[in-house]
Parts: C-alpha cells; sequence; structure tokens
C-alpha cells in the first residue's frame, strides 16, 4: 500500500534529511502531557498496541515510484510501540522533568519503520506522557490529534488521509505558482536576514517552558484585542516574539539586518485535522521586519498584519504548497539546496509557530485528567533557534528551542525573563 | 446594483465563514460571537480578504475593534455602515 507524498511532505523530508546529516536526529519534535494523577500504564500499552494494529501507516517510510513520484511505503510489519517507563523521586521539579524530556530528543528511532516514542514518568501522584514523533508523519497539530485518538479511545478515521493522489497533472498551474513564489522569495530574501553565527560543532536542542496560568492567558488575550485587533492573537505574539529576539540580537555586535521570520501554519479547521490527522498540510507565511520596525512596537504589529493580509491575498501560502510538488523530482539533498539557495543560506532569523486551541478537546487521557500539554519542537541549524506557542483549554504555553551553545544563559535568561512579562 | 441589507449581508459573511471553517452555514447564527465558531487570526484574515474583494472595503487598517467585529450581526453592521 502505498500515499503519494505531496510537495511539502518532500520539503519536511528533505528538512529532516538535512537534520539527520547534522545531528543524526531527524526533524522531530515531543508533545508532552502533564496529568493530576497516575496514568493507567497497562491501559496505555494496550491502547498502543490496538492503534498500531489497525495502522500500519506508523511504520512506514519513504520511498519512490516508478512514475518517480515519491510515496510512503505502508508496511504491513506489525513493530511494537516504544514505550518507556521512568519513576522519578518527589523532590524533583518541573525543570528536572523538562529536563528528561530534553534528553530524549537526541534519542534516534530504531531503523526506518520506526517514527514514534512513547516515554511515561511517574512522579509521585502525577504522571506526564512524552511522544517523540518524526515530522514526516505528523506534524504537531495532527500529533494532538493522534494522542486525541488514543486517550479517548476513538477509532481513527484515516480514509482521507491516507489516499492522496500522484498530483502528476496542472503543470501549468504549478508552474504558475512555482513563479509566484519565486518573485515572492526575491523580494523577500533580499539582502541578508540576521542570524545568529554558529561556531563549534554544537549540535543538542535545548528547550525552555514559560506556562501561563488560564487568567494569565486570559489576561495576554484581552491584551491582544486592545493592541491589535480582535482575533490578532497569533499576530501579536509574534510581534512580542520579535522584539525579545530583537532585543537580543541587539546587544550582540553582528551586522544589523532584517530578520526573516517563516511562520508555519495549517488553514484546515479543527475538524478537519482530527479526520486527517496523518503527513503534512501546512503551508508558511514569510515575514520580513526591519529593525527600525523592530524597535517601535506599534510598526512591528502593524507591518506584521500588513504582510499577513497582502499574503493571504495574494494566495502565497496556497502557491507555496502548489509550487512545492514542482520539487519532488528533486533527491532530498538537492531540494534541501534549492531552500538554502532560494534564502541565500540564512533561512530564518528564528522559527515561530503559533498552534493555537489543540487539537486534544478533552480533558482527560484514558480517564486521567490532565493538566497541560505543550511541545519541545527540535530546530534545525540554520536558524538554530525558535519561538513556539500552544494554547490548551484557553491556557497558553511558550517554548523556547535553540541548539546549545548558540546563545549564552544570560540571553536565555532574559529572553524567559521577558516571555514571562507577557502576561 | 441595489444596496444589500444588513440580512443579505450576513447571509454572505455566513456563507463565507462556513466555507472556511469547512461548517454547515444553516449552523451559523448571526448573533454567535466569532471565535466560539473557532475563527482564529488566519481564518479572520481570510474573511477580511473576502470583505475587501466582495465589498471593496478594507478592514484590517481599522483597529478591528472587538464590539465592531465580535459577531457576524455586529461585523454585518460594521460593513453596512461603510457602503
Amino acid at each position: 500500500m502505498k500515499r503519494y507524498l505531496t510537495g511539502i511532505d518532500w520539503i519536511i523530508n528533505a528538512i529532516d534529511y538535512s537534520s539527520r546529516k547534522q545531528t543524526g536526529v531527524g526533524n522531530i519534535s515531543q508533545v508532552i502531557i502533564e496529568f493530576d494523577g497516575l496514568l493507567n500504564e497497562p491501559e496505555l500499552r494496550k491502547q498502543l498496541q490496538d492503534c498500531l494494529k489497525n495502522n500500519p501507516v506508523l511504520c512506514g517510510y519513504p520511498a519512490r515510484a516508478i512514475n518517480l513520484c515519491p510515496y510512503w511505503k505502508i508496511s504491513r510489519e506489525n513493530k511494537a510501540l516504544t514505550l518507556n517507563t521512568h519513576y522519578f523521586s518527589k523532590n524533583l521539579n518541573f525543570d528536572d522533568v523538562l529536563s528528561f524530556f530534553e534528553k530524549q530528543m537526541s534519542v534516534s528511532f530504531k531503523g526506518k519503520k520506526e517514527h514514534l516514542i512513547f516515554n511515561l514518568v511517574f512522579q509521585e501522584d502525577k504522571s506526564f506522557l512524552g511522544m517523540i514523533f518524526d515530522h514526516r508523519l505528523l506534524e504537531a497539530r495532527g500529533a494532538e490529534a493522534f494522542i486525541n485518538v488514543l486517550g479517548n479511545r476513538l477509532s481513527l478515521v484515516t480514509g482521507k488521509s491516507l489516499v492522496e493522489p500522484s498530483h502528476l497533472n496542472n503543470w501549468k498551474d504549478k508552474f504558475r505558482a512555482g513563479k509566484q513564489v519565486n518573485r515572492s522569495f526575491l523580494h523577500l530574501t533580499k539582502g541578508n536576514a540576521r542570524c545568529l553565527k554558529k561556531d563549534g560543532t554544537h549540535s543538542l536542542n535545548e528547550f525552555k517552558v514559560v506556562t501561563f496560568s488560564p487568567q494569565e492567558s486570559t489576561r495576554i488575550i484581552d491584551n491582544s484585542y486592545k493592541e491589535a485587533g480582535y482575533l490578532m492573537l497569533m499576530p501579536y505574539i509574534l510581534a512580542k516574539s520579535i522584539l525579545i529576539l530583537h532585543r537580543m540580537f541587539e546587544k550582540r555586535k553582528d551586522p544589523i539586518a532584517d530578520y526573516l521570520i517563516p511562520v508555519s501554519i495549517d488553514k484546515r479547521p479543527a475538524q478537519l485535522i482530527k479526520k486527517d490527522i496523518f503527513f503534512n498540510h501546512l503551508s508558511f507565511f514569510l515575514f520580513r521586519i526591519s529593525p527600525q520596525e523592530a524597535d517601535s512596537f506599534p510598526m512591528l504589529l502593524a507591518s506584521i498584519k500588513e504582510q499577513m493580509y497582502n499574503q493571504v491575498k495574494s494566495g502565497l501560502p496556497e502557491a507555496f504548497s502548489k509550487a512545492s510538488f514542482l520539487m519532488r523530482i528533486a533527491p532530498l539533498p538537492i531540494v534541501y539546496l534549492l531552500l538554502r539557495l532560494m534564502t541565500k543560506g540564512e533561512i530564518a532569523s528564528f522559527t515561530f509557530s503559533f498552534l493555537g486551541e489543540s487539537s486534544y478537546e478533552s480533558k482527560h487521557f484514558l480517564n486521567t485528567q490532565i493538566q497541560n500539554i505543550f511541545h519541545l519542537p527540535r530546530v534545525p541549524y540554520p536558524p538554530g533557534i525558535g519561538i513556539f506557542f500552544n494554547q490548551y483549554q484557553g491556557r497558553l504555553n511558550a517554548t523556547l528551542s535553540y541548539i546549545k551553545g548558540l546563545i549564552t544563559e544570560p540571553e536565555i535568561n532574559q529572553i524567559l525573563n521577558a516571555l514571562r512579562e507577557l502576561e | 446594483m441595489h444596496k444589500l441589507t444588513l440580512k443579505e449581508t450576513e447571509e454572505k459573511l455566513i456563507n463565507q465563514i462556513a466555507l472556511i471553517l469547512s461548517l454547515d452555514s444553516s449552523k451559523i447564527k448571526p448573533d454567535v460571537q466569532l471565535h466560539t465558531l473557532g475563527v482564529d487570526s488566519l481564518s479572520f484574515v481570510e474573511l477580511l480578504v473576502f470583505i475587501e474583494k466582495e465589498f471593496k472595503i478594507k478592514l484590517m487598517e481599522s483597529g478591528l475593534a472587538r464590539e465592531d467585529f465580535k459577531t457576524i450581526q455586529s461585523l454585518a453592521a460594521r460593513i453596512q455602515k461603510s457602503l
């Protein structure tokens, strides 16, 4: 059985290839569920077994068809899913637990058919479940939708996401979209972009998580409505993130240049994500911000809103998805090289994403009450740094992900303090 | 071309929101708050782009005050005011 990969899937595969080449670990992320209580381990194992038995896509791997289209080969081999259990002393705090999950992000999958690793941590009357996932199979919202299936004993509705045509038609359309993307990229990537320079061979990702209480989150959302406008939470926290990193860059002696920020977006409504869990359905906005704009919060906000509006109006995210089909013919090293050439090697100043309200809607997972859900996404170099927000039951979380050694301890503290002051 | 009534403007907005969010338009009530329907920053901007194309009104620069935009009813009234 095969599922053809889209152009966006192929780009994600190229990022995975590059990440493996540089660090030995692919383009992975981890979603962590924090419980108010102890999760039932035998029940979780049974759920995982059933899920794997019914969904061989979980053991698939990329291959190329005779028509040259890349596809996901859905294997019939039923491999067990890895679930490791750990017991922590009650004296350890949240940062210690986070540090444990951080270390798991350096663990490679076993063989080409493993794409998920689960770690279950028990700590006195609390527990945590971390799911490390391969971005080639799941994007962040898909991962949340997948644990929604696991945690609520739902049957997976995979029909749609597992049927993808080869898209070997409408070439005129795809070339037209390619032209549009190329023009936009030329405009957006003119001159250099401000980014961190990597010295040494550090490749370990580190993560810091800032969680906001429901009351703090409500205040942030209200502030965003007041300052950026109704429903403008994403542009607001992107503007705040740029401002925070701008302050860090300003203290460095690096040459001054504009910021280039790719923002991944999923235009599908929440209901559709639940039905279409696997693979990548992303597209991107690309924002270019001058240091002068970053100096003034109102100017920064206005620029982000204007760029977002213009990119939606011109259909750039759709054009990017369409044009990416043209890249499928190229082998992964060439795709990655092309992406670097398009952005003159400076792919971004940092990466940003806002997941919005979680695809995991229930307050329980296998009858255990959930306290919070947050993400630890690995950031490849370049840019080697990213700020990611998600929201669960109205509660906001911010994750700072960076390559160890790329930013200093005082810079990390400065960023974290500024994120905490968002409220 | 006749000037659209408030009801007609609401209907156009409901149909577009249903399209953006893959919802059944008959289930969208004009007095419901947009965020409770699942409208977020991105889908809201898509709606604003639709308004510009359909009604030739650019609302993105208007400040997007909550009282003008929170329901389909108030948004339709805001559009009517600008027509």
